[in-house]
């Protein structure tokens, strides 16, 4: 089978998208009666560190194939 | 429930990204191969990671915080003594022979172990226990997103069909598995803040200790006596049941979750899939029993502000988690939350699919009605059967909101198959002198006795359809021990009529038992990285976590 898509790739940029959307709304929405906005803004945080791992990850795996390859 | 944009937002875009990844693989798939196995390409993280997905189902989710509600940190035992020691015995003796035989299926070993008949039984059992558990996850996405968000039944149905039917016909088996990892994810981070959020509100693991009775949290203390604990089962039960049977039955035999490890890119990726998978696993009672928990707390917390939903005034456990989601998420993180259980019922029903495509393709019609095909036949007639497999679902579905209790009676049916499953495969891998007759009349054996001692005995009104003999606790108690009679019952039919019948020739069981394959010399590998080291550290850190919640 032909080398494959990376998932790394695609699981970091979905949650960067999805932590860039909370992170946004968290200033840009109204709160929800008894709640804190505060939840969507570190949650959006966390989303976005992680994308960045699984981005760094994808990144140095993408290095490494083409250091082997070549 | 109400949504905003946001949440809707999140909901699209998952859904943006499972077709994207289906229609990039597409081009990729040329083969039948490629479709229903993968290519046998997939690297060891992914196959890791869609192995404990594969069984990380909505309806596990759910019944997981419904368990933990009810009967506190002993739901672990599903984890730390259900799935662990039998993933672990997988990945070290059994993966071996799976991959070393170069059988593409379950079904597939046991034909070349024992015969077509065996293989003709496991295959049709499981094919349509697949299409069923499939029909079943739809069944229950759609009655969720009904009671929380006001779908109607029909737009959730087809809307979730169509989305796993496009992905899974485009991409095959490696469209499902990369969208099992991503719902993994999704889980673990859609979960994890409401975790954090409900023991920080609780006052952490002392809070719930303090709060519950001592025996919803202690996971050992109390299994003495069946009368002592909430679940009404004892050691004995317990562990020769659910660890010992119905552990290895369904981590070390279903298709469904072995598939995952058969895919990978080599033998000892193959054997590591299940012994690294263990550890997120062991750390998924953290995910999905402790919310369960924390609603038993809130739930005796006058002012809390949360309740469990009732339904028809009976406190609905299932709804658990959905209820926490709804009680600390503001809209955004919500919209997670959702996705996060629809994508795992979802992911559900694709596995349960590409299960059903894999073996129906390979196992009974290659096997039976049209052999000696093209590669490219067989390719579109496993296209050709997913798409069955998604109608077949659909149908189901429907008949499970038509008649209610064809689910519990479906769950049951399950439960008699698998009990026995693990007494076949370990004669056939460990006893050389196992034959084709023993195995095949074990399994019918063995499943008879299951539904024979169901129904000579009751638990909370269930069972003794012929007689009442005996009265169990509670309804896990009773499907553990029918589970112990089903194996038994197998292991001793297959010995007996093994003695009485005559064996394949050593030369022909070559890589298909213990003792008769060479042991694959490991001396290039460094020791922490061979699967016995792993299993071993696997083993002491389950342990670890066991003594912790005695």
């Amino acid at each position: 089978m032909k080398k494959l898509l990376d998932l790394r790739f695609v699981i970091g940029f979905f949650f960067l998208l999805v932590g860039l959307c909370l992170f946004a709304g968290s200033f840009l929405m109204q709160p929800d009666p008894g709640k804190t906005e505060s939840v969507n803004r570190w949650c959006g945080l966390l989303y976005m560190l992680f994308a960045a791992v699984m981005l760094l990850l994808w990144r140095f795996g993408r290095d490494r194939s083409s250091e082997s390859e070549s | 429930m109400h949504l905003q944009f946001i949440d809707y937002l999140i909901i699209c875009l998952y859904f943006v990204f499972v077709l994207g990844i289906g229609f990039f693989i597409k081009n990729r798939v040329k083969t039948s191969n490629d479709f229903l196995m993968s290519g046998r390409s997939i690297p060891m993280w992914i196959t890791s990671l869609a192995f404990i997905s594969a069984n990380l189902g909505a309806q596990e989710v759910l019944g997981m915080a419904a368990s933990g509600a009810k009967y506190g940190i002993m739901t672990n035992h599903f984890y730390w003594m259900g799935a662990i020691p039998a993933m672990v015995f997988l990945g070290i003796f059994m993966m071996p022979f799976y991959y070393g035989s170069k059988a593409r299926s379950v079904p597939e070993y046991l034909a070349k172990r024992f015969d077509e008949k065996t293989r003709g039984f496991n295959a049709i059992t499981f094919a349509v226990m697949t299409i069923f558990s499939s029909g079943i996850s739809l069944y229950a996405l759609a009655l969720l997103f009904q009671v929380i968000l006001g779908w109607k039944f029909e737009f959730s149905v087809f809307l979730a069909s169509g989305i796993v039917l496009a992905y899974t016909f485009l991409g095959g088996l490696t469209s499902a598995v990369y969208n099992e990892v991503l719902q993994f994810f999704l889980i673990v981070l859609g979960i994890a803040p409401l975790v954090y959020m409900g023991l920080h509100q609780v006052g952490g693991w002392d809070g719930v200790v303090a709060r519950l009775p001592d025996s919803m949290t202690h996971a050992w203390k109390y299994m003495g006596d069946a009368s002592d604990n909430p679940m009404g089962v004892n050691l004995w039960q317990m562990g020769m049941g659910l660890c010992f049977v119905l552990s290895f039955g369904y981590w070390c035999t279903d298709f469904l979750v072995v598939q995952r490890a058969m895919v990978a890119r080599n033998m000892r990726a193959a054997q590591n899939t299940p012994l690294v998978a263990a550890f997120p696993k062991m750390l998924m009672p953290f995910i999905v029993i402790v919310p369960g928990l924390i609603a038993a707390v809130l739930m005796k917390e006058a002012g809390s502000g949360y309740e469990i939903p009732l339904t028809n005034g009976v406190t609905n456990y299932n709804m658990v988690l959905p209820s926490l989601l709804n009680h600390f998420y503001p809209s955004g993180v919500l919209g997670v939350g959702l996705t996060a259980l629809f994508a795992s019922f979802m992911s559900g029903m694709a596995g349960n699919v590409t299960a059903f495509n894999t073996v129906w393709t390979y196992d009974i019609y290659q096997s039976y009605l049209n052999p000696g095909r093209s590669d490219r036949h067989y390719l579109q007639m496993g296209r050709l059967a997913t798409v069955f497999g998604i109608i077949a679902s659909i149908g189901t579905a429907y008949l499970a909101r038509g008649f209610n209790n064809i689910m519990d009676f479906l769950q049951l049916v399950f439960g008699f198959v698998n009990a026995p499953l693990f007494a076949t495969f370990a004669l056939g891998m460990f006893w050389k002198r196992s034959t084709g007759h023993g195995a095949f009349y074990g399994l019918v054996g063995g499943t008879a006795a299951a539904a024979l001692t169901y129904n000579l005995t009751t638990a909370e009104g269930n069972g003794g359809a012929i007689a009442h003999l005996h009265v169990f606790r509670s309804a896990m108690a009773q499907s553990f021990m029918v589970a112990i009679v089903a194996f038994v019952s197998c292991f001793v039919l297959t010995v007996v009529i093994s003695l009485c019948t005559r064996p394949k020739d050593k030369e022909s069981l070559v890589g298909l038992v213990y003792s008769l394959t060479p042991r694959p010399v490991r001396d290039q590998v460094a020791w922490y990285r061979r699967p016995v080291s792993l299993g071993i550290v696997v083993l002491v850190l389950t342990l670890i976590l066991n003594l912790i919640f005695l």
